[in-house]
């Protein structure tokens, strides 16, 4: 009985969401609390991502797009309307979920190469309407600086609140996408990554999930913007930056794809690499090129994809 | 309206000369090649190091950016682009972008990040219907138009050609006569990488030579891909003119609009016509 409340506790997410948590705490204590909130948020950010990329396979080059039309949401919303944070991340979220949704016909038709390059394509459209465009409105290059104001029992200008907050918001992804991926949609997710003909052969209407499920990602990439938009105080073009894009590509690849903790695992390391290696690294794009080639030729499974085969084999030769 | 037509014209040819190496390698090696664009931002650059050394002989320039960028290619092919085959087409997406990251840097590392204007070659114009156009950009419409009778020859004429061709077709049936399919296909993606060298020295007077000068082309490139057509040759010809053609008339009312125009053309076309690959 004990045995299969724990291991149901585990299915549904919760050892998850409380590892999760933890390691969060300790980390921010134990480096900055203002950056760890960045870390938390750029995680979910790649668990928006993974979840097209790595459980649908679906590459995306112009997830940026998303997290700016969050950002931007957000942003325009408090500088125009309300200076409320929490309808900032609800404007946010929809204005990523619109963008997704009016996109989605065109580009989830579309499979591997041109799925990518489709939505970088849409990134760079994005990024001149923001940047030249609505220039009026967004500020162009300067973008807008924000201040926001007080919701009860939610301080943002108090680090601590946010950073719990931004954490509170991670794991709720998490448990979300968790419960998402181990249901029957999740596996329809995972057969049409394997063999989408043959999901169709089945008598499923593919074409409906992949809508749905872009959607999803973008909402929750979209979520994230406008969480960064709070943390920092303002919103820029580079928060929509196609050239950016391959940063979450990177942290899902060295995390391991299709994975949530290889996700999670990603968008820590990445922001690691780049916060704390980047001092010294001179050259950091050419380091993020061979990087990348080293991931693709012989990383392939990622940093919880390794994991995972090492214990694997642990357990194999144990029993 | 004269001077648009020929903008257009110019911007289409070199649209051309690029995009049909892109489309050459998509349609051969199933590979969408982000490297194509570190190639032409390395022939331009090439150029202006070079034009110094040889008293600013333009053309002789084109030749020794042509010729400095056949190793660079033939190395990317045999270390890169080679180990990808049959692989997953989103690995060659992220394989071949870090090769145009890692180019970009070395670009920056070398010539420094600074725009660098290069003045027109010719410097002459002609005055046609009381419109002065300059030569160098009647010679960049030449140029393409040669070329691309010239690859017409090449794929219909030659015994190269049309392996590569059958090739684009039903790689296996090709492989079945002995043939090996692959080495055809490098030397296609050499030549597409000097046509890409090509465009981005017939292209350096009219733009400024910056590091991420690629990056922008080449998303057009693949716009123009697209749009013709993934692979068909004749489709990346029509629309490359087609495109350039929209690129200057938008340029012409709102300078800044004209790339996104050419996006938006292109999800105007996948609604129509969806891709289903």
């Amino acid at each position: 009985m004990g045995r299969d409340v724990k291991a149901r506790f585990r299915d549904s997410g919760g050892l998850g969401v409380i590892l999760i948590a933890l390691g969060f705490i300790l980390f921010g204590s134990a480096t900055s609390i203002h950056r760890t909130t960045d870390f938390i948020i750029f995680c979910i950010f790649v668990l928006g991502f993974d979840l097209l990329y790595g459980h649908m396979g679906r590459l995306s080059f112009g997830h940026m797009l998303f997290f700016g039309s969050g950002a931007y949401a957000a942003g325009l919303l408090v500088r125009y309307v309300t200076p409320n944070p929490l309808l900032a991340i609800l404007v946010g979220i929809c204005g990523g979920a619109l963008v997704g949704a009016i996109l989605g016909p065109v580009v989830v038709r579309a499979t591997g190469a041109c799925f990518a390059l489709i939505n970088l394509a849409f990134d760079q459209v994005g990024y001149f309407l923001a940047l030249v465009a609505f220039a009026k409105f967004t500020g162009g290059e300067d973008g807008l600086s924000l201040t926001f104001s007080k919701v009860p029992f939610l301080n943002i200008a108090n680090p601590k609140v946010f950073f719990g907050f931004a954490l509170f918001c991670l794991c709720l992804t998490y448990y979300f996408l968790k419960r998402l991926t181990s249901s029957p949609y999740g596996v329809l997710l995972r057969t049409i990554k394997e063999n989408e003909t043959r999901a169709q052969f089945i008598g499923y209407n593919t074409y409906r999930y992949k809508w749905v499920t872009f959607v999803v990602s973008s909402s929750i990439s979209a979520f994230a913007g406008a969480l960064a938009t709070i943390n920092y105080g303002y919103v820029n073009p580079s928060f929509i930056d196609p050239t950016r894009n391959v940063e979450v590509i990177f942290a899902a690849l060295i995390g391991g794809a299709g994975n949530l903790y290889g996700a999670i695992l990603g968008g820590v390391s990445y922001m690691v690499i780049s916060n704390y290696l980047a001092r010294y690294i001179p050259r950091w794009e050419m380091f993020l090129g061979i990087a990348l080639l080293v991931l693709v030729f012989k990383f392939r499974e990622g940093i919880w994809g390794n994991i995972l085969s090492v214990w694997k084999s642990r357990t194999q030769t144990g029993g | 309206m004269i001077s648009t037509l020929i903008y257009g014209l110019t911007i289409g040819g070199i649209l051309y000369i690029i995009s049909i190496g892109l489309s050459l390698t998509f349609g051969s090696m199933r590979i969408v090649n982000f490297a194509h664009g570190m190639i032409y931002t390395t022939g331009a650059y090439i150029l202006i190091a070079a034009l110094p050394l040889i008293r600013s002989n333009f053309f002789a320039g084109i030749l020794i950016a042509i010729l400095v960028v056949i190793p660079i290619s033939f190395i990317i092919e045999k270390f890169i682009i080679r180990r990808l085959y049959g692989e997953s087409i989103d690995y060659a997406i992220i394989a071949t972008y870090a090769v145009l990251l890692i180019g970009v840097d070395l670009v920056k590392w070398i010539w420094g990040t600074s725009p660098i204007p290069l003045s027109d070659p010719v410097g002459k114009s002609v005055t046609f219907l009381t419109i002065e156009v300059p030569v160098y950009r009647l010679i960049i419409i030449l140029v393409s138009l040669t070329i691309c009778v010239g690859l017409w020859l090449f794929f219909k004429k030659t015994i190269v050609g049309k392996i590569v061709i059958a090739g684009l077709q039903d790689r296996e049936a090709v492989r079945s006569l002995g043939i090996s399919v692959d080495r055809y296909f490098s030397i296609v993606f050499v030549l597409g990488s000097c046509l890409a060298a090509l465009g981005g020295v017939l292209y350096a007077p009219i733009t400024t030579v910056h590091p991420y000068m690629g990056f922008h082309i080449l998303l057009i490139s693949f716009a123009v891909v697209i749009v013709g057509g993934l692979g068909s040759l004749k489709g990346t010809t029509i629309s490359a003119f087609a495109l350039g053609m929209v690129m200057a008339i938008t340029g012409r009312f709102w300078g800044p609009a004209a790339e996104a125009m050419v996006f938006a053309v292109m999800a105007v076309v996948l609604i129509i016509k969806p891709i289903e690959v």
